[in-house]
């Protein structure tokens, strides 16, 4: 007999509006509070603390316009908002601060959230949709000085990129960056060089969201369709289709591949949130408990494997938290 | 002998001006004064003198011996002179064991209280070590002697006076505590010394106070003591028990070693003292207890800790045989003896608990001890009936619910037990105690309730709360540790097993938490197998188990307070899960539960600092928004949810109304989801959470409500008044300029100034198109769209099979027209919506359910007067007018009971309302007929009188809406008198009426 479906573990509400976006911080010390960041329609950026499960601060820095994501920079003190406003904002939250320090203007109109990769201590590199319409802009934090700015080829219909990933094979190694577009393709750049490597056109329709797994060199993608897409990197830097995924209903919002790379997360149109083993893709649990579509999913990364909390952001203005190790 | 007499008299008076220098003075006269008591050398009988010469001896040699220079008295404790003094020794003791006058004896045991060098007086010349040693051999070879004589004084006759007793106690403790003294015999070398020839035979008298003479030695006063503590702590006289506590401390403080087989006795003397009906002995007993503690007497004694556990031990398990067998006085004062070992083995109590077998005989007695007594009825059978009205009562009555337990009714033993296991708390290692009480706890039912019990207790106790100990712990245990502790135990507490217990058999509640229960059973660990081959059998629900299961769902909740109380603002934190299922039981049906659930909570407002429970709520909604939210989900588990959400409600105020909305969406969904089952459950809640928007947002339009209603009333009275009053000329002509213009207008003549007829347009109409504008582009308030999301569910629900859940939809229905009332816009609609349905339950259903539907029609007609009328007067009226028709001819021929029928009280809310719901509805003059015509026999004086009555309401409203036609509707019925046509030039008038009576 089949489990019962599991109950998350606490649902947080009072955001008063749709969650765009949810970000951890939980790896600190003892003393340092585990925290949950989470970025909402209205454009507040709402910290919770994780042991009361209440908001203890809102921060307001987009001008009321839909926060769609939330990185931290280090610690839960430097934090990184990109909103509707065009804005990306980074925030200094030390000692109970709640300042901006410094932003970056985007002038980009899109959804496509921005890719942090660290670099060096104190040195970032964020990837971000700018202001052309198919381009990317790479810039360094917190300089922000431009790197460089990745166009496609003259005549190609690639439409806006939709989400992005920047990551590094090891450390020290030169920077790449994944970026989905809205025709459907996923495309891996080099950042230093500024030059296309590979091209895979994986879905019909836009791709919503993608997650790489740097060991395994492999990727997965999903996109407006009934289809999830993992496709592998081969030592020829070439994109190539492993295997795809068929799903019950269409529309996959965020993917994200919990930091041990053992499952992954889908959040969907259709309210549920699935987990899937990541090695095979086998679907191991269907999380039923929103009721409305679903726009992001986040693992915490506490250092206490008990301890590790899925959240789940939705429409429906509600953040629900769940165990998976106890369930298991 | 009157000549002895007096000399010894004589001599004692010399002595005691004077003082002895010289040993050999000394000597003589010692041995000349013994000598005069000295019995006849042959019979073993005491020298057959008179009582007075006995007493003058031994005075004169209590004198001498005070009267002897420091040194000199030292010479008569010499080794030579042992026989001497032994002979004196055994004179004395024969006199206070066989003489009968009590000065005698007292007074031997005085002076031989002197001879050894005891006396209470100050004069005497300390000894130091040296002499103190040489002395205590000499006496040592006393000891026996004396110790056996002085122990059967003191357990001789009562009659004997107390006083001799207490100074033989006091003469055996003084002579025993030196002898016995731990640092002497600290130094006695290991082997005998050689002694001088020439005093071999002396020598040979003389005691060696070596190990093994002093293990034997304590082994014999060992037995002697027990006598002596037996007789003497049940002794009549409080001295007597006082010179008892003085003993054990003595022997305590200076014989700890040597003597540590005794001190099982004396320990228990002691700690049985320490209850003592007599306030002295009481407070001398603690400060001995106290003193022991403090000189860590038994801390760094590990002999006298492990006497002390041994006597725990065989207490422990002697304890259920005693509590079932000794009166309350007796249950006292062994719970007492437990007590007080417990707090002398004080930090050394964990080494009793680390035994597996100590801690077991310890905790099984305590369990069978706390058995309760489940045999009350009552407990299952009270109920709580509707909403708890005042919940200070509550609180103050749910603070500390009375037990009743099987072995005792007296409240002392219940606090005795308490204090044993915060004492065990307090020193004991916690995690160690609570992981075995846990194990209890689950271990098997029987023992759950106890285990609950003493594990509240225990975290009491550790958490320093309440608890009355001897001495401090080393390092109490941290804020974490406790937390831990509390964490663990209120998990297994709220965990569905033991949490959700079959408390009653109500068909309405019981069938959910049946299948909770059973599921919990197989969770249970111990009973897979059954539960895999018998498939859960119904659980055989007796009175007995339901009792049980109250109180411990009671002691779980009072466990859960006391966590509070440990916690303080730290439990805040623990709200999180706690909060929901406290609030859960305080919505119990069973009267003790949720008392005690409200008692609780009041000891949770207390422990983290909110000012009320309403506070507590309000400040934790969210928690319990998510534990609402998360239950909802699980249909075992609706009603409780709905329960809490209910209490919330009632307790919170409109700054949550976010919150509610968002679980209002939930409980939407899940009724959505389950029409059939369920429904009932989720209409209560809707029920409350519409009376709560009522309450919050219903203030300010039924403010404005009324105000309309009260212009109503005053301008009714006023016309009534204007009836009644005969009608002045002006008024008449006024009449007729009135009616005059109506007809003009109804022929379409309008006259320029409209500003009469504004006035008499309702205040409804007026209103109604500044709501159209705002209600058109703001979205509708929150609790506005709450109103109707649930009257949209009440439109599928009105027709539900049951009868009870349609009554509770017309309820709620009403509730949210209410609310809904200041929005105009979307009342109508959903009134629209809501007709066909209303209709059915007017026209075709239950009476009760069309008493029901009838009074959500008067409130909707407040609302859509116009929106109604055509409907009114097609769907149901007629159906209404030909009820009350038909039903007429019953009611007059009815007896005094039919007052008590459905179809009366039918009748008369029809009547009553009927006659408002024209008014507001304002309708046609047909319509109005038929009322008219309905009700008109209902004035018959063979109705019943409140129908009657109702009826003239009728009319009386009719009168505002056509008073014309009204009256002469009346008058054509009856008419009392002629009347008198006010002007000669009109005609009389003649009606249907006139002349009847």
């Amino acid at each position: 007999m089949a489990l019962p479906p599991p109950d998350p573990q606490f649902v947080l509400r009072g955001t008063s509006a749709a969650i765009h976006t949810l970000h951890f911080s939980c790896g600190g010390q003892e003393p340092d509070l585990p925290v949950l960041f989470s970025g909402s329609e209205n454009g507040l950026i709402h910290v919770w603390n994780l042991k009361t499960h209440r908001a203890d601060t809102a921060l307001d820095g987009h001008g009321r316009k839909s926060v769609y994501c939330v990185e931290t920079m280090g610690g839960k003190d430097r934090l990184l908002s990109q909103g509707r406003d065009q804005r990306i904002c980074l925030w200094d939250l030390a000692e109970g601060r709640t300042s901006v320090t410094d932003s970056v203007c985007t002038e980009h109109v899109g959804f496509c959230r921005c890719s942090l990769v660290q670099l060096a201590q104190g040195r970032w590199l964020m990837a971000t949709a700018a202001k052309g319409l198919q381009e990317v802009q790479v810039l360094e934090l917190p300089s922000k000085t431009s790197v460089c700015t990745l166009k496609p080829e003259v005549g190609a219909k690639l439409g806006m990129p939709m989400c992005l990933k920047l990551w590094q094979l090891s450390c020290g190694s030169q920077p790449l960056l994944l970026a989905g577009y809205e025709d459907g393709s996923v495309i891996l750049w080099n950042v230093t060089m500024g030059k296309a490597l590979s091209q895979l056109i994986c879905h019909q329709e836009p791709v919503m969201s993608l997650d790489f797994d740097s060991e395994r060199t492999k990727g997965i993608s999903g996109s407006s369709e009934k289809v999830l897409c993992i496709w592998s990197l081969n030592e020829q830097q070439n994109l190539q289709v492993y295997k795809t995924h068929e799903l019950v209903n269409a529309g996959i919002s965020d993917i994200t591949i919990r930091p041990d790379k053992k499952i992954l997360a889908t959040a969907g149109w259709d309210h549920r949130i699935r987990i899937f083993g990541w090695k095979k893709l086998k679907p191991l649990a269907v999380l039923d408990y929103h009721t409305a579509a679903v726009h992001c999913v986040s693992f915490s990364e506490h250092r206490n494997p008990r301890e590790r909390l899925l959240a789940a952001g939705s429409r429906d203005q509600r953040i629900s938290l769940w165990s998976l190790y106890t369930q298991s | 002998e009157l000549l002895v007499q007096s000399l010894v008299q004589c001599i004692s008076s010399v002595l005691a001006a004077t003082c002895v220098r010289k040993r050999e003075l000394l000597q003589e006269l010692f041995s000349e004064l013994c000598t005069c008591l000295a019995p006849p050398p042959s019979s073993g009988k005491p020298a057959p003198l008179s009582e007075e010469l006995k007493l003058a001896v031994i005075q004169a040699l209590h004198t001498l011996m005070h009267s002897a220079y420091g040194d000199v008295v030292l010479s008569l404790y010499q080794p030579s002179t042992l026989p001497l003094l032994g002979f004196a020794v055994s004179l004395l003791l024969g006199l206070a064991e066989k003489e009968k006058a009590k000065q005698i004896k007292i007074s031997a045991l005085e002076c031989l209280q002197v001879l050894v060098l005891q006396c209470d007086c100050q004069e005497h010349r300390h000894l130091d070590e040296e002499e103190a040693q040489q002395c205590g051999d000499l006496f040592a070879s006393f000891l026996p002697g004396i110790s056996i004589t002085l122990s059967r004084v003191i357990t001789g006759d009562i009659k004997q006076g107390h006083k001799t007793t207490v100074s033989a106690i006091r003469l055996f403790y003084l002579i025993v505590g030196w002898v016995m003294s731990d640092a002497q015999l600290a130094r006695i070398p290991k082997s005998k010394e050689k002694p001088p020839l020439e005093q071999s035979r002396v020598s040979e008298l003389m005691v060696h106070r070596g190990p093994d003479w002093s293990k034997s030695t304590a082994q014999k006063l060992s037995l002697l003591l027990h006598k002596v503590v037996e007789s003497s702590s049940v002794h009549p006289h409080w001295k007597v028990r006082l010179e008892l506590v003085e003993l054990v401390h003595h022997l305590l403080s200076n014989c700890s070693q040597s003597l540590v087989d005794s001190f099982s006795h004396l320990l228990k003397a002691l700690v049985g003292l320490v209850n003592d009906e007599n306030s002295e002995v009481q407070s001398r007993c603690n400060e001995v207890l106290r003193g022991i503690a403090e000189q860590r007497i038994v801390v760094q004694n590990r002999a006298l800790a492990d006497v002390l556990s041994e006597n725990l031990h065989s207490l422990a398990t002697a304890l259920p045989r005693l509590m079932n067998s000794q009166d309350d006085t007796g249950k006292v004062s062994t719970l007492s003896l437990l007590l007080g070992y417990l707090k002398l083995l004080g930090p050394k109590i964990n080494i009793v608990l680390n035994s597996v077998s100590h801690l077991q005989r310890l905790s099984k007695a305590l369990v069978q001890v706390l058995e309760l007594d489940v045999t009350d009825v009552k407990i299952v059978e009270e109920r709580r009936w509707g909403p708890p009205g005042s919940w200070q009562q509550g609180v103050q009555r749910g603070r500390h619910q009375k037990k009743y337990f099987r072995f005792f009714t007296e409240e002392k033993v219940f606090q005795l037990l308490q204090q044993v296991c915060r004492v065990l708390g307090y020193y004991g290692n916690l995690y160690l105690l609570v992981d075995h009480f846990m194990g209890l706890y689950s271990e098997s039912g029987l023992y759950r309730k106890q285990a609950a019990m003493v594990l509240n207790e225990l975290v009491m106790g550790a958490a320093g709360l309440g608890v009355d100990v001897l001495q401090g712990r080393e390092v109490p245990p941290s804020v974490d540790d406790l937390k831990g502790s509390v964490t663990s135990i209120l998990d297994e507490y709220t965990d569905q097993a033991n949490w959700y217990l079959i408390t009653s058999i109500d068909t309405e509640e019981a069938s959910p938490e049946h299948s909770v229960q059973r599921s919990g059973l197989t969770a249970r660990p111990g009973g897979p197998c059954s539960t895999v081959l018998l498939p859960s059998p119904e659980p055989q629900v007796t009175t007995r188990s339901m009792n049980s299961n109250i109180w411990q769902i009671c002691i779980q909740l009072e466990g859960v307070g006391c966590f509070a109380a440990v916690l303080g603002k730290e439990f805040r934190l623990l709200l999180l899960s706690a909060l929901y299922p406290v609030l859960e039981k305080a919505g119990d049906r069973t009267l003790l539960i949720s008392e005690t659930a409200l008692g609780t909570l009041a000891d949770i407002c207390e422990a983290c600092s909110y000012d009320s429970v309403q506070c507590l709520i309000n400040e934790n909604s969210d928690y319990l928004v998510n534990g609402i939210s998360l239950n909802l989900r699980q249909l075992a588990h609706q009603s409780h949810a709905s329960q809490v959400l209910d209490t919330m409600l009632r307790h919170s105020d409109a700054s949550l109304l976010p919150l509610v909305e968002d679980i209002i969406q939930d409980v939407l969904s899940a009724l959505d989801q389950s029409y059939n089952n369920q429904a009932s459950t989720f209409l209560r809640v809707l029920h409350s959470v519409m009376t709560a928007l009522v309450q919050w947002f219903g203030a300010c339009s039924a403010e404005e409500h009324q105000q309309r209603q009260t212009d109503k009333g005053q301008s009714r009275t006023q016309s009534q008044g204007q009836q009644e009053v005969t009608m002045t000329r002006q008024e008449v002509e006024q009449f007729f300029l009135d009616y005059v213009s109506q007809k003009q207008i109804a022929e379409g003549d309008v006259p320029d100034t409209g500003e009469e007829e504004a006035d008499e347009v309702p205040p409804l109409a007026k209103a109604e198109p500044n709501n159209c504008d705002t209600d058109g582009e703001a979205p509708l308030p929150i609790h506005a769209q709450l109103a109707r999301d649930v009257m949209e569910r009440c439109i599928h629900l009105l027709s539900d099979g049951s009868l009870r859940v349609r009554l509770k939809v017309l309820d709620v229905l009403e509730l949210c027209v209410t609310v809904l009332h200041p929005h105009g816009n979307h009342l109508l609609p959903m009134a629209h919506r809501v007709w066909p349905a209303l209709v059915t339950r007017l026209i075709s259903d239950d009476p009760l359910a069309v008493l029901r539907a009838f009074k959500v029609l008067c409130t909707l007609a407040q609302t859509c007067g116009d929106f109604l009328r055509q409907r009114f007067s097609k769907d149901v009226l007629p159906k209404l007018t030909s009820s009350l028709l038909s039903q007429a001819p019953a009611s007059a021929r009815a007896g005094p009971v039919y007052s008590h029928t459905l179809a009366f009280k039918l009748q008369l809310a029809v009547l009553q309302g009927l006659g408002s719901l024209c008014e507001r509805l304002d309708m046609g003059e047909s319509d109005l007929n038929k009322v008219a015509d309905a009700c008109l026999i209902y004035l018959s004086a063979k109705q019943p009188m409140k129908l009657q009555e109702a009826a003239q309401s009728v009319f009386l409203h009719l009168m505002q809406v056509d008073p014309d036609s009204t009256w002469l509707l009346l008058n054509e019925v009856c008419c009392p008198g002629p009347c008198q046509p006010p002007h000669a030039s009109l005609r009389p008038v003649t009606l249907g009426g006139m002349g009847r009576p």
